[in-house]
């Protein structure tokens, strides 16, 4: 009997602790959350402490934000590592406040990428950095499908001659990642965004790839010429262009919306504005059996296959893949595949 | 008998780099070069149980090897023979030869270090050292004894049939069991995912975490892990089963009370199949995404890179959400879908095989409550060969005295195979040859 009242005194005790613990965290409802100063917290305490405030907060994926940072913070770039021990760890004062200052810029709707400046892509980690363009994961299967093609070129050709160009690359992600899988052949990325040419040679020079990549900063519309004039020719043009509707751009999810560049994402009104221009300078920048490989929308195969027969573009259409979850038609992601016609290129 | 033998031949070419222990006369010296040498520790010798190579019965097969291979060849010899006749005995010969070949070298050798060793005694008995003369013998001893081992390695791995998979990579998964007081299970899940992490390091083995779902109060409910290294499934295959754990708990009411509880996890363990090994039609496959709920594409974030892949036909599921990167999750899934189809297809394989012939050492891998942890007793018991050992908290740090139980269970695994093996060929011998044995 006496076991049992001691018993029922300490849980008491400790529930009445949890309560107030939860209460003086989640004071403060809107804007800034400041850790209260007195407290100490374990890992596992601050993951749903702050899983719960992003769920107040409508922030997306809450769970999924909170662990990220979190571990980020402890750094890792899963919870995996730190898991098997590290849950019930206090969090020292420095983690604290670094976690809480990550979180509130959470709380602004910021992508988790730009928040923990980083991501992975494949089998490299990139620095992010906004309003740089975030790589999704679709564009991990455009470079599996261009690595496939190049492994077959490899079988019967030099790869030291082998050169690929990329317009539009963001913060480097399909170059880098064909120049980490391929350790011969040479690239050249383009983008028309100061930042993005500054993140991509930044990523490259972390990478150690910095010699066998060119970044520049170009406008495929404007510096059309000085572009095949420098490049050509090239056996792959790969590029994940914009190529969303620019109606549709305001109705995006403010994560895309306010923080990541508009001209990355902007494809004109029918979204193929940027796809056109490459198509057209396709033909001037490869070589006889280049290649051209895209990332476009559900809608685009179609509309790009009718003006490839339409107008003579000295490019032939080869096969629209599309991403492995083989979901219902509208959402289907294709990756358009055309090959250039030999021997039939405009002057 | 024809069959079994290429079986046994096929099996042992491909399986070089497996260490065997031998007992016996063979057990002493080896005990004494690794006295010598220092590099293993002696004890792991003395716990062997059956002098294997000594046993009757298996001297006694031995011996009815090399007879009947001088049958054998003294039959090619004789001219008289036709065509087929002569094919079939050869073919016998072939298949009697790597065995025999082995027996010999293995007596040569082991008499050529008894000469050294009788040699070295008189010369160090003697009144006059000369030294250098000793050391030169010490060295012959020290070549011959390791000759020799490798010499009864081979002899061994000629008689005892080796699992096709012991140089697999292994999928392991450790599940908590659902017994009352889940807290401890799950604790004890954790502890024991802790024990192989440790054990895959001390093997310097790669541990590569697939999957891993904690439970509250830093638990642990289900985690898959691919560890991939050397002989990697020959050491875990007996890990596989139930383990029970006794235990008083750390914190709540029975910590109070010193009450013991009982809770049990269980240990999978798959040989994971190469590339080749197994082949998938894409069309079979259901690959479920954040983004096959909705849009993908530029016009969302998700930093929901968790993939799940379902194989239609049979229903399997692999998940995996380790990693930031959607296509290395995919591939670990996959990964893990292929060893699970693997299992299941080499499950019936096992099948049909263990009703054919009972030797199989596969067939006793997964066994039901293999191993008791007993913390209040601060022991480990494994019920399989009622092997027990103390200091539970050095155990599951997963290094030398797990290994060493492993280690019992192989050499007991191995033991077993020969005897039913020798034992299965002298039943078929009564039954097929009634007269000989009189």
């Amino acid at each position: 009997m006496v076991f049992r009242l001691k018993s029922l005194v300490r849980f008491i005790h400790s529930r009445i602790s949890v309560t107030t613990r939860k209460v003086s965290t989640t004071c403060g409802e809107q804007g800034k959350v400041i850790p209260p100063i007195s407290a100490r917290f374990t890992v596992e305490q601050a993951l749903s402490q702050w899983a719960e405030r992003f769920q107040v907060a409508e922030v997306p994926e809450p769970q999924l934000s909170s662990q990220y940072i979190i571990s980020h913070v402890l750094g890792h770039k899963t919870l995996n590592h730190l898991e098997r021990r590290g849950l019930t760890q206090v969090l020292s004062h420095a983690h604290v406040e670094r976690i809480w200052r990550l979180c509130n810029k959470r709380l602004t709707r910021m992508p988790v990428q730009y928040v923990i400046e980083e991501w992975d892509f494949r089998d490299i980690t990139l620095k992010m950095k906004p309003p740089v363009f975030i790589p999704r994961p679709e564009t991990e299967e455009l470079v599996s499908l261009v690595l496939a093609d190049l492994e077959v070129l490899a079988a019967s050709r030099d790869m030291d001659t082998v050169r690929f160009l990329e317009v539009g690359c963001g913060s480097g992600a399909i170059s880098l990642s064909l120049l980490h899988s391929l350790k011969q052949i040479r690239g050249v990325a383009l983008d028309q965004s100061a930042q993005a040419v500054a993140l991509t040679r930044e990523n490259a020079q972390s990478l150690g790839l910095l010699d066998r990549l060119k970044v520049s900063q170009v406008d495929v519309f404007k510096d059309a010429d000085w572009l095949v004039e420098t490049c050509s020719p090239v056996e792959v043009l790969v590029s994940n262009p914009p190529y969303l509707f620019t109606e549709d751009l305001d109705s995006l999810e403010p994560e895309v919306r306010r923080f990541e560049d508009r001209a990355a994402l902007d494809g004109g009104k029918q979204g193929h504005c940027v796809i056109d221009q490459i198509l057209a300078l396709a033909p001037r920048l490869l070589t006889e059996k280049g290649r051209v490989y895209l990332e476009v929308d559900p809608r685009h195969p179609d509309i790009i296959q009718t003006r490839l027969k339409e107008r003579v573009l000295g490019l032939e259409y080869v096969k629209t893949h599309y991403d492995f979850t083989n979901s219902p038609p509208c959402q289907e992601l294709p990756f358009g595949d055309y090959t250039h016609r030999p021997g039939s290129a405009p002057g | 008998m024809i069959l079994r033998w290429t079986r046994f031949w096929k099996s042992c070419v491909c399986n070089h780099d497996i260490a065997v222990k031998v007992t016996g006369v063979l057990g002493k010296l080896l005990v004494c070069r690794s006295q010598n040498r220092s590099f293993q520790p002696s004890r792991n010798y003395h716990k062997i149980t059956v002098d294997l190579l000594k046993n009757e019965a298996v001297q006694m097969y031995i011996r009815r090897v090399r007879d009947e291979y001088e049958v054998v060849t003294c039959t090619l010899q004789n001219a008289n023979l036709s065509d087929s006749d002569r094919r079939q005995f050869h073919q016998k010969r072939v298949e009697l030869l790597p065995v025999v070949n082995a027996f010999t070298c293995a007596e040569d050798a082991a008499k050529n270090l008894q000469e050294v060793e009788s040699f070295l005694q008189s010369t160090t008995a003697g009144s006059t050292q000369d030294e250098q003369m000793v050391e030169l013998l010490r060295e012959e001893q020290a070549e011959l004894t390791g000759k020799l081992e490798d010499l009864h390695k081979e002899l061994i791995q000629t008689l005892v049939p080796l699992d096709e998979h012991d140089n697999s990579n292994v999928i392991l998964e450790v599940a908590s069991g659902r017994t009352t007081g889940g807290d401890i299970c799950q604790q004890f899940t954790r502890e024991i995912f802790d024990m192989y992490e440790g054990f895959a390091s001390y093997k310097d083995w790669d541990f590569d975490v697939l999957n891993y779902t904690p439970a509250d109060y830093g638990g642990l409910h289900h985690a898959a892990v691919r560890v991939s290294g050397e002989a990697v499934y020959r050491w875990l295959k007996f890990e596989g089963g139930t383990h029970r754990v006794q235990r008083i708990p750390e914190v709540g009411l029975s910590s109070r009370m010193q009450r013991i509880h009982t809770g049990t996890m269980a240990v999978i363990v798959l040989p994971q199949p190469s590339e080749v090994d197994i082949q998938i039609d894409p069309k079979d496959l259901r690959i479920d995404t954040f983004r096959s709920k909705g849009p993908g594409g530029q016009s969302v974030n998700t930093t929901d890179s968790a993939v799940r892949i379902v194989h239609l036909p049979t229903g399997t599921v692999a998940e995996c959400q380790q990693g930031r990167s959607q296509l290395q999750n995919k591939d670990k899934a996959m990964r893990v879908l292929k060893a699970r189809l693997y299992q299941s297809i080499m499950g019936k394989q096992t099948e049909e095989r263990d009703t054919a012939r009972k030797q199989q050492v596969g067939t006793r891998a997964q066994a039901e409550r293999i191993r008791s942890y007993n913390f209040s007793q601060d022991r480990v018991t494994d019920h399989r060969i009622g092997y027990m050992t103390r200091d539970i908290k050095e155990f599951m740090r997963g290094g030398e005295q797990l290994e060493e139980l492993i280690s019992a269970l192989l050499e007991h695994s191995d033991q077993e195979a020969l005897l039913e093996l020798v034992q299965s060929s002298h039943l078929l011998r009564r039954e097929t040859d009634p007269g000989s044995d009189h």
